[in-house]
């Protein structure tokens, strides 16, 4: 079968494929995608864009997904379902197929109450379910309202879980639902407590999809904190916490952070081991935002070097 | 019932400047069960207002709704002198309310002097709880008669999301996540199948303002 994109070959062809994110500027700076996709396009596979996360704007992700090609590199275009209604999502999906953009990530998007804009008015004219199948839609040939196209956007489809979401057989449910909606991949949420997961991915794996599961290096006790505290569907185990503390006790300052964080990277390699373990899972996703400068070491100390070409 | 709040008394006492003589407006619906405009509101607003130098005329309230025509025609029918003397009048009830004043009054002002909130239960008094968005497409028979639309945050038809977690919605720790509400009450009645399977892209178009039903003798039940 034709692959319309790296990652779908990746996948297919069963590599363990690594995909890392950016998060857009808060701003106009196109310089800063681009460095930052130099930073790691070598370490991995394709670089996913986030869409307004928490409702704090960034730049568009279809122009960043542009810049990722530009500096070489396979783009992931996320897709919130928070802000859009349907014209503008079919309008937005011509947009991205233009510029390049092959591959697509569906999420319902966390509620804008939690991100810097809570006074906006919400869209939510669809979730991420309706929204793949908005975009399946149109590979077909027609709009929404059966006119024909002038030009047939193709996509690779994805979405993604949360394992640590409930309850959780409405959740493998819904996983279930977005591949019946056309979703091929995967990526989850940050993994750190195993067994979930491992629970999770008994349920999934009949389902014959794709999964990345998701990382996220923690760079101290702090951020995990924030991040259980103010990150919806982030569940870091309270040992992990005091073992990032335990890390760092006795030091103070730079020398401080430098053995957290650098406990941080340990622990984002032993879920990395852990994750390659189980069965159906199929690569990785790492979210650096703000540190992109760990995925190298990170791909590299895992033994995921070199990329497969 | 529609749910709602007396607007701050700096707000209101700001909207009536350069008024002096003023008609209060309250209703033993909504408004006396949002204790905005019960006669017990109604004169409370009137001290407040004279302490504040102005000269509340008399009240008109309504029994039932300021909504319902023919209780609003009735109740003003033998105030009319006292609604002419007026500057103007202050509606203690919802901004349906407001409008019904300001069409059949329309030689002075109306002035809203609440916010209208949502369509709400009031499982006791002094709380209110938003229950139904009016969507024009109820959906209350297939999830357990749990409102997805309004008791989820995001309204989702396939919920729930990635930031459900312990039975508690991601917006709000203390507010129960509606679709682990509409999955336990859906499993104890032995119908999963209902959200199991997709739910498609919803025609929104109901929702569209301003919306009318209009009523003919034979459409009624037909
Ligand atoms: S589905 Fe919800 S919003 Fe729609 S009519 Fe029923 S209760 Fe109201
Ligand atoms: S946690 Fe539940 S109620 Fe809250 S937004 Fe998600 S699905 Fe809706």
């Amino acid at each position: 079968m034709l692959t319309l994109t790296r990652l779908q070959e990746l996948l297919e062809r069963g590599e363990f494929v690594v995909t890392a994110e950016v998060g857009p500027p808060h701003g106009s700076d196109s310089r800063m995608v681009i460095t930052k996709t130099d930073l790691m396009k070598e370490h991995c596979d394709a670089i996913n864009i986030t869409d307004n996360v928490r409702g704090i704007p960034t730049m568009d992700s279809s122009v960043c997904s542009h810049l990722v090609i530009q500096a070489g590199a396979e783009p992931v275009m996320h897709i919130s379902a928070r802000d859009r209604n349907r014209i503008q999502l079919e309008s937005a999906l011509y947009g991205a197929h233009a510029l390049g953009v092959r591959n697509l990530l569906f999420v319902t998007g966390d509620h804008s109450l939690l991100g810097t804009h809570p006074e906006a008015k919400l869209v939510y004219d669809f979730d991420s379910i309706q929204a793949l199948q908005i975009a399946r839609h149109l590979m077909s040939g027609t709009d929404l309202s059966g006119q024909k196209l002038e030009g047939i956007p193709e996509f690779y489809l994805g979405s993604t879980f949360n394992p640590y979401a409930d309850p959780i057989e409405l959740q493998i449910w819904r996983v279930e639902k977005k591949r019946d909606s056309g979703a091929r991949f995967f990526q989850t949420q940050a993994i750190y407590e195993i067994s979930r997961f491992e629970e999770f991915m008994d349920g999934v794996r009949p389902l014959g999809v794709h999964v990345l599961a998701g990382v996220i290096p923690l760079k101290g006790p702090k951020m995990a904190r924030f991040m259980n505290r103010r990150i919806p569907g982030i569940a870091i185990p309270e040992e992990m916490i005091s073992r990032l503390e335990r890390a760092g006790s006795g030091l103070t300052g730079d020398a401080r952070r430098k053995a957290m964080k650098d406990e941080g990277v340990e622990i984002a390699l032993e879920t990395i081991e852990a994750v390659r373990s189980i069965n159906g899972v199929n690569g990785i996703h790492i979210m650096a935002v703000g540190w992109e400068e760990v995925v190298p070491e990170l791909v590299e100390r895992a033994g995921l070097l070199p990329r497969p070409r | 019932m529609i749910a709602m709040e007396l607007k701050p008394i700096k707000e209101i006492l700001q909207m009536l400047e350069g008024y002096e003589k003023i008609v209060l407006f309250g209703d033993s619906g909504c408004a006396q069960m949002c204790d905005v405009g019960g006669i017990l509101q109604l004169e409370d607003m009137e001290e407040l207002l004279s302490s504040h130098g102005k000269i509340v005329l008399g009240y008109v309230f309504v029994e039932g709704g300021i909504c319902d025509g023919n209780a609003f025609k009735l109740s003003v029918a033998n105030k009319m002198h006292m609604l002419e003397e007026a500057d103007a009048y202050l509606v203690q009830a919802c901004g349906v309310a407001t409008q019904v004043v300001t069409e059949a009054l329309p030689a002075k002002e109306a002035f809203p002097a609440t916010n209208t909130q949502f369509l709400g239960s009031m499982p006791e008094r002094f709380m209110h709880y938003e229950k139904c968005s009016m969507c024009g497409d109820c959906v209350l028979h297939l999830t357990g008669g749990i409102c997805p639309i309004t008791r989820c945050p995001k309204g989702l038809l396939n919920g729930p999301c990635g930031g459900a977690m312990n039975g508690k919605c991601e917006v709000n720790p203390e507010q129960d996540c509606a679709w682990q509400l509409i999955y336990d009450r859906l499993k104890a009645l032995g119908k999963l199948d209902n959200i199991r399977k997709i739910w498609d892209l919803r025609d929104w178009s109901p929702t569209h303002k301003p919306r009318k039903i209009e009523v003919t003798g034979d459409s009624m039940m037909s």
